[in-house]
């Protein structure tokens, strides 16, 4: 169990299984490239965050295009994508995907089986936390979850810590993108 | 045979206790409905909006077997898993709610019993008959006087007890029944609100039978700072109306300013239009810190639990004024006033007085008393850059922020001076000081804040209680045909993402001529945002509820009112007999009543139980997004489930294949997005092809306006037949069609649930 406090004390653990934290972004591309059906879930938050002047969602639709993952848009950010031009794969609200996804029946964004991998990034953080704990009581024998925020989500199976300082985020998030790239 | 004896003595009882004998309609099939009576319509709920859980705690820590891991599909030690015991703490949360309700109308009504005599008759004006809608249909007694209000709140006690019972250790093990239990507790808390207004209509001649209510002052720049300030802070009217009943008879009413925080100063609003409304819960604490208050009252529930300790760092003095609140303090109601009076002036000191009368004279006396030798004053912008300057920054304050923003980015831009950034943020700001007590420099923040705070003065309409009988026989025909394209309810607490978002939504919607009604802090923060003209949706819109109107219906407990408008379009509109006859009214309000509840501040148990009221009348809640931390949402999944209703014209079981309404309880991660789910929550399997069309043109409309284009992604599943789509999205919404290969399907004649499960109600019960 990590003793790691989440950035925001709302989502403080009162449990006992815990996210492990992992700072290694190639550790992250290698649970992704192993994960046969993962789903991207953006959230609105993505229209506000920029690293250094490039927007959070940028990287997010960079790795989806990487590493072939699926995107589910959740709230308004089907708009913003648009303008970047990319489609989601579909569009939920953020308790409407994870309400399928603790479906072991259901057939994913793709039609092509219920995700085995579910990646978040940019919901708000209480928000985001409670999502992943729906995955873990009443999802964890079918998929994992893991989280891209600058922040510690405990209720995930794999999360980032609390980055203190942006950079320390966008370099991770471009070492992933790059460990993604030579995985393809 | 014995059981059939015990049955019929048990049906006796209720029977005289609703004055059965009284044929104003005929008892239908569940009058006092005890836990088991709507068991199986709840069922039926839950079979296509299931309970979706999101555990906010692992673990079960309510017994000494415990702490119990539940994760992962363990179970306690007692059997429980995580599911029931979710559930389990909605229950407990609905119950807390409706007994919050319900003490407040047992209470009020003592009080008000003790004034007017049990005879005192039940008259809510010319313009309403059906006087006690969710009386009516959850118990079956039409009451004529107050005597008669409190067999009903009697009632409700009786099944919290048998509720409450259920939470305890070893007793209900699904989680199903857990839910079906909260819908009864929360099916009650509308019937305990129910009783505690109409009883404040009558006793304290509260506006009834009228729409044109007058507009009041909001805003802490309405109070008078120059007066000696009397603060009423909670929700209870017996406290408040007694001050100005003080103030007038000794004619001291224009010496004295009366100002209120959260739903007493709705009440107290209703009671006198000189009254001021200082604003919702979540300025409580700001406002007390301001020191303005020279006497502080507080009533019952959404008090700041530290009031005597707050008071003491602005030297205000508090009276304690009902039993569910004493802090703690010295109970003196048996002393005499001149003695209390001199305790509080000298020695600073608080009280408790539960003699109504004692405590406004008190208050009154220590108000005018202290208020010429305290300082009242705002921080100077030149004292809050100094004050800010001792902010390092370090984030402290982000990390418990409930609404998740750091105060330390304003507070830092305060100490260069610039204001701009911390103006935004107390619009964010939801007021529980948790950000002060962390900070490691002790910057007094929300001192700080007194220079972001808007001195602007806002108009709210009072609250005008129940909605006409003529206003149901207007509407009832649009709303129910889909031509008026919805009911909008914005009620609950101020747990706001952005306090702006409620007015905004008000707007949007009213200008959409959908019929917005308001209670509590909802009523309130929608007139503290200003449009066209300087002027407030209250003074934008008129007050009635028809299509585009904007009516403030009252406090918390007014909230009755409008899930008693929804009986009513039943009964009055629609005439199927409402008398002890629930199945039949809720499942009229969910197939054919487009409305729809916002909660979008919703904190406490409270809005818990009212939500959840709504929701087993067939009313839709959406909530902000902190709101999955209740642990439990009813949700449907459009595609996959099964949306077969019973047509009642055919009697057979049809497959509408149309998700409406589309879940119960809901989230919604921001406010665009809320902008959009609420069109679509209003859509129900009555509308005719025109009300669709007026529908899925708002839907489509504000798509476009918030989501950035397009089409929505679900629209063909709420196109019946061509003539659904809205004209002048015609050409575009044909060629999606055609792109997805839509097929038309049949609209579902007279949609029912009835016929669809188990139920006691004939098919015929329905059918009007």
């Amino acid at each position: 169990m990590s003793s790691i406090i989440p950035l925001h004390r709302v989502n403080v653990l009162t449990g006992i299984k815990s996210a492990r934290v992992i700072e290694d972004a190639a550790q992250y591309a290698n649970l992704i490239e192993k994960a046969k059906r993962p789903l991207l879930v953006l959230g609105p938050l993505l229209r506000e965050w920029s690293l250094d002047g490039k927007l959070a969602i940028e990287y997010a639709l960079e790795i989806a295009k990487g590493a072939n993952i699926p995107i589910c848009a959740t709230a308004d950010v089907k708009g913003k994508m648009m303008e970047l031009e990319t489609k989601p794969d579909s569009v939920y609200d953020a308790v409407e995907i994870v309400n399928h996804l603790k479906d072991p029946e259901w057939q994913g964004v793709r039609r092509e089986g219920n995700h085995d991998l579910v990646i978040f990034l940019g919901i708000r953080s209480d928000l985001e936390e409670q999502c992943l704990s729906v995955l873990k009581h009443f999802a964890f024998k079918h998929l994992k979850t893991m989280t891209l925020d600058k922040y510690y989500f405990p209720h995930a199976n794999y999360s980032l810590p609390n980055f203190k300082r942006e950079r320390r985020w966008k370099e991770f998030l471009e070492s992933l993108l790059d460990n993604l790239k030579k995985g393809g | 045979m014995a059981e059939v004896k015990e049955i019929t003595r048990k049906l006796e009882e209720i029977h005289e206790k609703i004055k059965a004998e009284i044929p104003w309609e005929p008892v239908g099939p569940t009058p006092m409905p005890e836990i088991p009576d709507l068991r199986q319509w709840d069922m039926r709920l839950l079979k296509t909006y299931a309970p979706f859980y999101a555990p906010f705690c692992d673990l079960c820590c309510f017994c000494t077997y415990g702490k119990c891991d539940l994760s992962e599909g363990r179970r306690g030690a007692c059997g429980i898993d995580i599911a029931t015991q979710q559930a389990r703490i909605i229950l407990l949360a609905c119950l807390m709610g409706c007994s919050a309700h319900a003490a407040h109308g047992g209470h009020i009504l003592e009080f008000l019993i003790e004034r007017h005599g049990p005879d005192k008759k039940i008259d809510l004006g010319t313009f309403i008959d059906v006087e006690a809608p969710n009386i009516r249909t959850v118990v079956g007694l039409k009451p004529e006087t107050l005597g008669d209000l409190k067999t009903v709140i009697e009632y409700v006690y009786k099944e919290i007890t048998h509720l409450l019972d259920s939470t305890h250790f070893g007793q209900e093990g699904s989680y199903l029944d857990y839910e079906s239990k909260a819908l009864h507790a929360s099916m009650l808390d509308h019937v305990g609100m129910e009783v505690a207004d109409i009883a404040q209509i009558v006793g304290f001649d509260f506006p009834t039978s009228v729409a044109d209510t007058p507009l009041v002052d909001m805003g802490w720049a309405s109070v008078d700072e120059s007066k000696p300030v009397i603060l009423l802070v909670g929700h209870n009217p017996a406290t408040s109306t007694t001050v100005i009943d003080y103030l007038r008879e000794n004619g001291l009413y224009d010496k004295v300013e009366i100002a209120g925080i959260c739903c007493t100063a709705l009440e107290t609003t209703r009671y006198s239009d000189r009254a001021k409304i200082v604003g919702p819960l979540s300025r409580q604490l700001f406002y007390v810190r301001t020191g303005i208050a020279d006497v502080i009252m507080t009533d019952e529930q959404c008090i700041r639990t530290d009031m005597p300790i707050e008071a003491d760092k602005v030297e205000s003095r508090v009276v304690a004024c009902l039993d569910k609140a004493m802090y703690g303090l010295e109970e003196v109601s048996d002393r005499e006033v001149d003695g209390i009076v001199r305790d509080m002036v000298e020695d600073k000191k608080h009280f408790a007085i539960l003699d109504a009368k004692k405590a406004a004279e008190v208050a009154v006396k220590v108000a005018m008393e202290i208020a010429p030798h305290r300082r009242k004053q705002w921080i100077a912008e030149e004292e809050a850059v100094e004050l800010a300057k001792k902010c390092t920054n370090c984030g402290m304050c982000e990390r418990v922020c409930p609404n998740l923003f750091s105060i330390g980015d304003g507070i830092t831009e305060v100490a260069k001076g610039n204001f701009d950034l911390i103006r935004q943020q107390f619009n964010l700001c939801i007021g529980c000081g948790k950000c002060e007590q962390e900070c490691p420099n002790d910057v007094p923040i929300f001192k700080i804040m007194q220079v972001a705070a808007s001195k602007e003065t806002w108009k709210i309409r009072a609250g005008r209680g129940a909605i006409m009988d003529t206003e149901i026989r207007n509407v009832g025909a649009p709303i129910t045909l889909g031509t008026i394209p919805g009911v909008l309810a914005f009620v609950g607490c101020s747990n706001y993402p952005d306090i702006d978002d409620v007015a905004d939504m008000v707007y949007e919607f009213a200008r959409r001529k959908y019929i917005v009604v308001l209670t509590g802090c909802a009523a309130m923060v929608a007139g503290m945002k200003k449009f066209e003209d300087g002027k407030t949706v209250y003074e934008l819109f008129p007050p009635d509820f028809d299509a585009g109107g904007v009516v403030n219906i009252g406090s918390c407990v007014s909230n009755a009112h409008i899930s008693g408008a929804a009986i009513k379009i039943a009964n009055i509109f629609a005439a199927l007999p409402l008398r002890a006859n629930y199945e039949v009214m809720a499942d009229y309000v969910l197939n054919r009543v487009g409305a729809c509840g916002v909660a979008w501040g919703a904190m406490s148990q409270k809005a818990a139980s009212i939500g959840t009221g709504f929701n087993r009348l067939g009313i839709p809640v959406l909530l902000g997004p902190h709101s999955a931390k209740y642990r439990r949402l009813f949700l449907s999944r459009k595609e996959e489930d099964d949306w077969r209703v019973m047509d009642a014209r055919k009697r057979e079981i049809v497959d509408s294949g149309e998700p409406s309404p589309e879940h119960l309880a809901y989230v919604c991660e921001n406010k665009e997005k809320a902008m959009v789910t609420i069109p679509k929550l209003c859509i129900r399997k009555n509308d005719t092809p025109q009300g669709r069309s007026i529908k899925l043109n708002h839907y489509i409309s504000l798509y476009k306006k918030y989501m950035g284009g397009g089409l929505p992604e679900d629209l063909h599943l709420y196109i019946r037949r061509d003539p659904d789509i809205p004209l002048v999205y015609k050409k575009e919404v044909r060629a999606h069609l055609q792109e997805i290969g839509w097929q038309p399907k049949e609209p579902v004649g007279l949609p029912t649930l009835i016929g669809t499960y188990p139920s006691k109600v004939p098919l015929d019960a329905v059918i009007h």
